[in-house]
């Protein structure tokens, strides 16, 4: 079979999905609700589909996620809304995050005009940043009459949703779909733009700063042979392939590091631009993947090679290029810490792989900037209070580039830059009293 | 009431509803918490649940409530023994007086029953001084409306339904009278016609449906079972819509009076359902009961986007568009349509090639190597019956051409 990068789970017919929804028991103490990080009204929007009222249930779902198709494809559901399902008792969990696809696909094709009536006032604010959490703040400002400006460095709007995550997951088409739902909100972007003063832009008649820059810095395994020619970063393979897939140029035999979504999205990605044999390095146990499941499964079955538990020790070299990839298996010495100074390496387990490139895709880190000038960070982290504000007035935060305790999700920066939206319209309102 | 732009508002007997959805006479509205609630959600009014004089005795027995399930699906109808509201009327009018009160843009209004002429004219009376903004009559309790014939429906009586529609009015001044009827009858336009010739200013179409919900094939009780003996039940709910429709329809074709309609909705599209065989106003309980107060959100945002699509602008706009539409059997157009089968959204269950033979004309082949059903154009006659019955909707009728023979 032919790997491509058009999104291989078809949405759900309508007669599917009012079944689907009519399967749901509608609790009352919905713990569906309680799962989603967004605050989705979930039972609510189910009994809108249950009751055929697709354009309410799409607007109960943006009411909290402005996000909705995105987070109905790459939502891992499993672990959030779905886990606590009260149908589980009965037979399996409401698919939810298929739900939500559904009806954003639905109302997103339908002829009616989504946007509703906003009253505007001239306050103007800045969001540094276009991924889920800057577009998020951007259209709960909007939505509340503000003048939001998006400052974005690259050429097209959504961050990690246009250029990391690959499209057979994510189509690009959805991606724009919700960004143009945003954009008719009024909200302005300036693409191509770097910022790197908040002063200047304060001082340019924007009362309010939001920074939603995510985590830019690529991390390495810091093991001989990364300066072979092969060796590539996750992030930046991805991007390639984002851009132009028939342009990446990738051997036949590809090696993965790491276990997370990045490194599950390379190995799949790696398949669909030539490679024919793609193996995954990994330092958790199938249990311990910090993947979903629905990553892991795809993983799988299209073929790739899970190496669990197992510690990268060099890149084999041969003329300067890659080679292959030594590493050794482990146990932990703690368990429940996967980190590499935790590891036992265990004698005479060694792996020795054959590849010509290894893709490194074992976390991102923030990316020093001139932006963060004056505002508290922890390990290149912002800092920010329980409103999102960074230790300087005005300028506010959320996404991966706040030091959180919550997972790194979508779904959680969408979360945070509302949360952020409604705390820079309560502080802009106050603001002005003052004056 | 707008929502998103879309006014909601209907005029009804002279009345100024805020949308057209309103609570039926029935639990929900028995108690002043719950209409309180109820309003706060949005509904436009309310029809207490029947009150009755002072001194009246409601002896109501427990369990009340039964079920019809169909293949897994709970409550696709409801059957209920209940009788009228345990409060009489001195209760009610307080609470009519508090309601209006505090919400004085909601209708409030009052079902009643009585017994004898005085009993009926003293509640019209009792109400209209208590401030209530609409009467309804309750003749057509499954349990009998403890008239003149116990155990019998005073709206299955023509003469009973006009004379008594002619003491509620006697008796009411300012306050809109409207008369609750049964679907049980022999002809329901004999019914609506009474009704108008009381001189009553609307008709509720329709109560519940007396119906013996099932019966326990181990103890040999029917539903709900009461120490082992059962009675008759009304039945509301999804179940009993299309009676309700077609009660509505015929009203609303031969008799020039408004409608209010309930009896099987549940959302938005059956309201609009409502609306287009001749109902202004639709009234809510089975659902509200099954599912809470706070539909009300599906019901309003769901007609506002009806709407808004199909360009109407006024609810009033709606009412009796189907009603052309609907004709007798002989005035319908005689002409070839047959099964024509998508085999992209097929996925090969056979459920219409078993209907087809077992159920219809043999049309349906299953002889291709790939199992996807083909329609025999020969023998299949377009009686639509494989149509209902395919889960993906992949069958659909086509008009059928016919080759002529040089």
């Amino acid at each position: 079979m032919k790997l491509s990068f058009k999104e291989t789970k078809p949405v759900m017919t309508q007669t599917q999905a009012v079944l689907e929804a009519s399967r749901c028991l509608l609790c009352e103490d919905a713990p569906c609700n309680k799962g989603c990080p967004a605050g989705i009204d979930v039972k609510k929007f189910i009994r809108a589909i249950k009751f055929e009222n697709f354009r309410h249930s799409m607007d109960l779902i943006k009411e909290n996620n402005i996000l909705p198709g995105v987070c109905g494809i790459v939502c891992p559901r499993e672990v959030l809304c779905e886990k606590e399902c009260s149908n589980t008792e009965l037979s399996t969990p409401i698919k939810i995050g298929d739900l939500q696809r559904f009806v954003a696909e639905k109302e997103y094709t339908a002829k009616h005009k989504l946007s509703p009536t906003i009253k505007k006032n001239k306050t103007k604010v800045v969001v540094i940043g276009s991924g889920p959490a800057g577009l998020s703040c951007a259209a709960e400002l909007a939505t509340r009459g503000f003048e939001v400006t998006i400052f974005e460095r690259r050429e097209r709007l959504g961050g990690v949703l246009t250029y990391g995550i690959p499209a057979y997951r994510l189509p690009k088409r959805v991606v724009k779909q919700e960004i143009n739902y945003i954009k008719k909100l009024g909200v302005k972007a300036r693409k191509g733009t770097v910022v790197d003063s908040l002063d200047d832009v304060l001082n340019s008649g924007f009362r309010a700063v939001f920074i939603g820059v995510g985590l830019g810095k690529p991390m390495f395994c810091g093991i001989p042979g990364e300066k072979l020619k092969g060796v590539v970063e996750g992030v930046k393979f991805l991007e390639e392939v984002n851009e132009n897939p028939k342009k990446v140029v990738i051997g036949e035999r590809v090696i993965v590091i790491g276990g997370g979504s990045v490194a599950m999205d390379c190995a799949c990605s790696a398949l669909r631009v030539g490679a024919r044999h793609v193996d995954l390095v990994c330092l958790e146990a199938p249990n311990e993947l910090p993947a979903f499941r629905e990553e892991i499964e795809r993983a799988q079955n299209e073929g790739i090679n899970i190496h669990t538990r197992f510690m990268p020790l060099r890149i084999i070299g041969k003329d300067g290029k890659v080679a292959g990839l030594k590493a050794i298996k482990i146990d932990w010495k703690i368990p429940g810490r996967f980190l590499p100074d935790n590891a036992v390496k265990i004698k005479g387990s060694n792996l020795t792989l054959v590849g010509d490139a290894v893709i490194e895709a074992i976390g991102q880190a923030p990316e020093p900037s001139l932006l963060f000038k004056g505002l508290k960070t922890r390990r290149g982290y912002l800092v920010v209070n329980k409103d999102m504000m960074t230790s300087k007035k005005g300028v506010f935060a959320g996404g991966d580039i706040i030091i959180s305790k919550e997972g790194r999700t979508v779904v959680q920066s969408v979360a945070e830059g509302k949360k952020a939206g409604e705390a820079i319209a309560a502080y802009l309102k106050n603001s002005s009293k003052f004056k | 009431m707008k929502y998103h732009g879309i006014e909601l508002g209907v005029d009804f007997c002279g009345l100024k509803f805020q949308n057209p959805f309103i609570l039926a006479a029935a639990p929900p509205t028995d108690d002043l918490d719950m209409v309180r609630s109820a309003f706060e959600a949005g509904w436009a009014g309310a029809v207490l649940k029947t009150t009755s004089v002072e001194g009246t005795i409601v002896d109501l027995v427990y369990p009340m409530i039964s079920s019809l399930d169909f293949e897994g699906k709970k409550l696709v109808g409801l059957g209920n023994i209940d009788l009228i509201s345990e409060h009489h009327i001195d209760e009610i009018e307080k609470r009519v007086g508090i309601l209006k009160s505090e919400f004085p843009s909601k209708i409030v209004g009052a079902s009643i029953m009585g017994t004898k002429k005085e009993d009926w004219q003293c509640l019209v009376q009792r109400l209209e001084k208590a401030g209530v903004d609409l009467i309804e009559c309750s003749f057509s309790c499954p349990q009998g409306s403890m008239g003149e014939e116990p155990g019998a429906m005073l709206a299955q009586s023509i003469p009973a339904t006009e004379m008594v529609t002619g003491w509620v009015k006697e008796a009411a001044r300012r306050v809109p009278v409207i008369i609750k009827v049964t679907p049980q009858v022999t002809n329901i336009v004999d019914v609506a016609g009474a009704v108008k010739r009381g001189g009553a200013d609307g008709i509720c179409a329709s109560n519940t449906i007396p119906s013996l919900m099932g019966i326990d094939i181990h103890s040999l009780t029917p539903h709900p079972d009461v120490r082992g003996k059962s009675s008759y039940s009304g039945m509301s709910g999804a179940a009993i819509k299309p009676i309700t429709l077609r009660t509505i329809a015929e009203i609303s074709k031969a008799i020039d009076i408004p409608i209010t309609g309930t009896g099987g909705p549940t959302t938005w599209k059956d309201a609009v359902e409502f609306l287009l065989v001749g109902a202004t106003t639709v009234q809510f309980a089975t659902a509200v009961m099954r599912y809470g107060y706070d539909i009300i959100e599906d019901l309003t945002s769901g007609l506002a986007f009806y709407m808004e699509e199909k360009g109407f602008k006024s609810v009033v706009d709606i009412i009796g568009k189907s009603l052309p539409n609907i004709v007798t059997h002989g005035e319908l157009e005689r002409k070839t349509v047959i099964s024509k089968i998508d085999e992209q959204l097929c996925i090969k269950c056979d459920a219409c090639y078993i209907t087809c033979r077992d159920g219809g004309h043999q049309a349906i082949k299953l002889e291709r190597e790939d199992r996807l059903p083909e329609v025999d154009e020969e023998k299949c006659t377009g009686c639509g019956l494989c149509v209902t019955i395919c889960p993906v909707d992949a069958i659909t009728l086509k008009e059928k051409i016919v080759k002529c023979k040089m």
